[in-house]
């Protein structure tokens, strides 16, 4: 009878849950770069030579790391306002507040952050 | 003005995969998306299904998704869509035909809280007695119309049908924290399950999707709690 069920990645993505559901969607990419980043890590100190280096390469590139900083900044600091919402359950109805609180500590330092990388990078 | 509607379409026995049809039509601003597709199928395409019944806003028959949100058709004006409006089944449960979707594993989830009042102890003389704060306490979850707006927007469903869902844990919410009832225990321990509560990841596309604006989430987390720290307060 009938489809199966209706729902798969490419739907899930479609669906317009604004706000939160971004910020769902940027915190499961953001904890599948960082198990990216520490294997890739892994990987470079097991193999060494020139796979190693090959790797070394990859992660201590410029625009690597502004990559990989924005999914762990923003994986630890959304992760922070899930954990304290979870807690506060009455602070829940301030969850739109809260989503904007979040996107202006992450803003600020992330500017910085991509600001000392780039410019260390270009020798600045 | 003039709107054009895109329809997902599927008819079992004669489609192997869904589709989409547009249809165009005359509308004004409040017009509801529920008004537009009873002309679509009163004089455009008799073939058309989808399930209505108040067409008020308290059945809970009409919830699609429009434009991609989950909403109730009847509580949709065009002036909030504008021109151009996709309509589509809600998502993670089987198509039975156009708008159409198999409820069963929703209302299966539905009932495995105990969604009705418990209390075995002997019936007072008159009427168990409440106080409002005792009242005011499961106010909000009262209100669920089981249109499946919320459960259906989850991702955590989406990913696995047999977590139970925004929808079943509101109900249950609206016993538990119910101070004349006595199955509260019971319904903690339902909703401690690997399927239970916990596969809540505070998204919060349910509460924006709740077309009776129940703080899903919110008592969502009231359960949470309950269940970690053992206490109803």
């Amino acid at each position: 009878m009938g489809l199966k069920r209706n729902v798969g990645l490419i739907e899930g993505l479609r669906y317009q849950g604004k706000g939160p559901m971004l910020t769902y969607i940027l915190h499961r990419i953001g904890g599948l770069a960082i198990v990216i980043f520490v294997a890739v890590h892994i990987l470079s100190s097991y193999f060494g030579g020139n796979i190693g280096i090959f790797f070394n390469t990859f992660y201590m590139h410029w625009a690597f790391q502004i990559f990989i900083f924005f999914c762990a900044l923003f994986h630890a600091i959304n992760g922070l306002r899930i954990v304290i919402l979870d807690l506060w359950p009455k602070l829940i109805e301030h969850q739109r507040e809260a989503i904007w609180v979040e996107w202006a500590v992450f803003l600020p330092i992330y500017a910085i952050a991509v600001f000392v990388i780039a410019r260390t990078a270009l020798g600045g | 003005m003039q709107i054009t509607i895109k329809i997902f379409r599927y008819n079992p026995e004669k489609d192997k995969k869904p589709r989409y049809e547009s249809y165009k039509l005359e509308a004004v601003e409040t017009d509801r998306v529920l008004d537009l597709l009873e002309k679509v199928k009163g004089y455009q395409d008799g073939t058309l299904s989808f399930r209505r019944s108040c067409a008020h806003g308290i059945c809970g028959s009409d919830a699609m998704r429009i434009n991609g949100f989950n909403r109730l058709a009847c509580k949709t004006l065009v002036r909030d869509t504008g021109a151009k409006i996709t309509v589509e089944p809600i998502l993670g449960l089987k198509v039975i035909k156009d708008l159409i979707v198999d409820m069963e594993p929703f209302f299966e989830n539905f009932r495995s809280v105990i969604p009705y009042f418990v209390n075995d102890e002997p019936e007072p003389a008159q009427e168990r007695l409440q106080s409002p704060e005792q009242r005011e306490r499961f106010d909000d979850t009262t209100k669920c119309i089981l249109c499946a707006c919320c459960t259906t927007s989850c991702p955590s469903f989406w990913a696995n049908e047999q977590y139970l869902g925004p929808a079943a844990i509101v109900n249950a919410h609206r016993f538990i924290f119910d101070s004349r009832d006595r199955a509260a225990a019971e319904r903690l321990k339902i909703l401690n399950d690997i399927f239970g509560i916990h596969r809540c990841h505070t998204i919060f596309n349910c509460t924006l999707a709740c077309p009776r604006e129940i703080q899903v989430t919110k008592a969502i987390g009231e359960v949470k709690k309950a269940i970690v720290t053992g206490s109803l307060e």
